[in-house]
């Protein structure tokens, strides 16, 4: 059976070795809201919603660009980690790889779901912040147990 | 659905590992099947029936509860 959704079996190491970093760095800046001014440029935007300015489409905008470059890190690495090919990817590892997702979606959206209901204003920006990730992440690690216990 | 993989695999006297390199997956599949927790598909059926030099029927029976 081919399979031609799925990278090649050595990206899984790469994704492993650049998520790992990136994750942690990720979660320290998040924590210690560290942003470097070396990192403080003049960017191109899509939406602009300034706190007290106007509304409009299509500009420039001053950012610190440490998250940016973090979060495509991160959103990067973790696709390659959860979808490279087993060593031998047959269709038995297909069908826990399947289970795996589902199963991680049902999480990633119960958990959003009581994340709705009991959690409020900014505080739920934090939920926002890491439901952003948390999909790939369940899978990630359901996948992976789920292969280990074979 | 049953099936007489183990059986089969004892006849030409091969191991899992032996019969997962043969029907190209991992010896974990095979193992899965031996013990009913994976059905598997029409290909690799028809991979084993070859390799074990039967028909497919002679492998794999249908149960009750495929019916459900």
């Amino acid at each position: 059976m081919k399979l031609n959704y799925l990278f090649p079996n050595k990206y899984k190491k790469i994704g492993w070795l650049l998520l790992i970093p990136s994750a942690i760095i990720g979660l320290i800046t998040l924590i210690l809201e560290f942003e470097p001014n070396s990192l403080d440029f003049n960017v191109p935007a899509l939406f602009i919603d300034e706190l007290f300015g106007e509304k409009h489409f299509i500009g420039i905008v001053s950012d610190n660009v440490l998250n940016e470059i973090l979060a495509v890190l991160i959103i990067i690495s973790s696709l390659l980690v959860a979808f490279s090919k087993e060593k031998s990817e047959d269709e038995y590892i297909s069908k826990i790889r399947l289970e795996s997702l589902v199963w991680a979606v049902y999480l990633n959206y119960a958990i959003l779901l009581i994340s709705f209901l009991f959690i409020f204003d900014l505080s739920f920006l934090w939920v926002m912040v890491f439901n952003m990730f948390t999909i790939l992440l369940f899978f990630i690690i359901r996948f992976n147990w789920q292969i280990s216990k074979l | 659905m049953k099936n007489s993989i183990k059986v089969e695999r004892a006849k030409k006297n091969i191991t899992q590992a032996e019969l997962a390199k043969l029907a190209k997956v991992s010896r974990q599949t095979i193992n899965a099947m031996e013990l009913g927790k994976y059905v598997p598909s029409t290909v690799l059926s028809l991979r084993l029936a070859q390799i074990f030099e039967v028909e497919i029927s002679e492998i794999f029976t249908l149960e009750d509860s495929d019916w459900v």
